[in-house]
């Protein structure tokens, strides 16, 4: 890459829009950002207080689900039907 | 297929159908929060009393069974996964084009940023939702939406809390892919709660 391609790639993630900004912020839940794109997010985030909360969002989301794993499989059946144990255990005499 | 023999010494150690009683409902359980569907939820369980069968193990205690049952059970669910993932359907592509295109700018000096009516809205005490059974139905309305291979990248990242690296080579996919597949499901997730939950909670 020459000086002005690295100039211009540079720039760009030092100045990201809102859709660049979303999806920095969501890579930036699974892995470490390059130094640049980390500068550029955070300079967004400075100035724009939409993207400050689709981050606040996405982690809650995230966060929700991991610690609340029984209510998110709700009360639906969650135990094996009587059909489904009797063909499991027949299934399972057939292959002894 | 071999008699019952009552001096056999195996009777005492893990009987399969033993397990069916004592681990079933618990497998189901987690079978059926990553696989969404009763029915593959049984039959995942099913194969995992089949692959424990053959493995033949036997265990002093009834939780390092159950911990031993369950690695068992997640094997299987990422197989299915894995064979999931290779089959893509026109709704996951509409998925994978959409991006909320209709809430940036289009083109012209903002191109890309949100258009403000519709940008990501305040969210006052987000965390009292989490109290609510409808809350959780709604969650589970919206990740039931998101197309299966992203839905299970989204379970085995944000729920089990593996790391990218675990999920990239359970499910073989680059990681790259992975990361666009996990910023659509939060992308849509968020999208879904905020119209069908937390903008009509005012």
């Amino acid at each position: 890459m020459n000086f002005w391609q690295k100039l211009k790639s540079d720039g760009a993630a030092l100045l990201p829009n809102c859709r660049e900004a979303t999806r920095a912020q969501s890579e930036r839940l699974d892995r470490p950002l390059p130094r640049t794109t980390r500068i550029g997010l955070w300079l967004h985030l400075l100035l724009c207080r939409w993207c400050r909360r689709y981050g606040t969002q996405i982690r809650f989301l995230g966060r929700a689900a991991h610690d609340h794993q029984d209510e998110l499989a709700g009360a639906a059946p969650t135990t094996l039907s009587v059909e489904a144990r009797q063909r499991i255990k027949q299934r399972l005499h057939e292959e002894k | 297929m071999q008699a019952e023999n009552p001096s056999n010494p195996a009777t005492a150690l893990s009987d399969p159908e033993r397990w069916v009683d004592e681990h079933g409902d618990y497998l189901f359980k987690v079978a059926l929060l990553r696989l969404r569907d009763p029915q593959k939820a049984e039959d995942a369980v099913q194969e995992t009393f089949l692959a424990a069968l053959k493995g033949g193990k036997s265990f002093q205690g009834r939780s390092a069974e159950k911990s031993w049952l369950v690695g068992i059970l997640k094997n299987k669910i990422c197989d299915h996964y894995r064979k999931a993932s290779r089959e893509t359907t026109f709704t996951d592509l509409d998925f994978y084009t959409d991006e909320e295109s209709d809430r940036f700018v289009a083109d012209g000096l903002g191109q890309g940023g949100w258009i403000h009516e519709r940008g990501p809205q305040e969210w006052p005490n987000a965390g009292e939702s989490l109290d609510h059974a409808l809350f959780w139905k709604t969650y589970r309305e919206c990740a039931g939406k998101l197309p299966e291979k992203v839905a299970a990248v989204f379970n085995l990242r944000e729920v089990d809390g593996l790391d990218s690296k675990e999920v990239c080579a359970l499910l073989a996919i680059s990681e790259s892919n992975l990361w666009v597949m996990l910023h659509r499901a939060r992308m849509a997730l968020r999208r879904c709660l905020e119209t069908n939950w937390f903008g009509k909670q005012a």
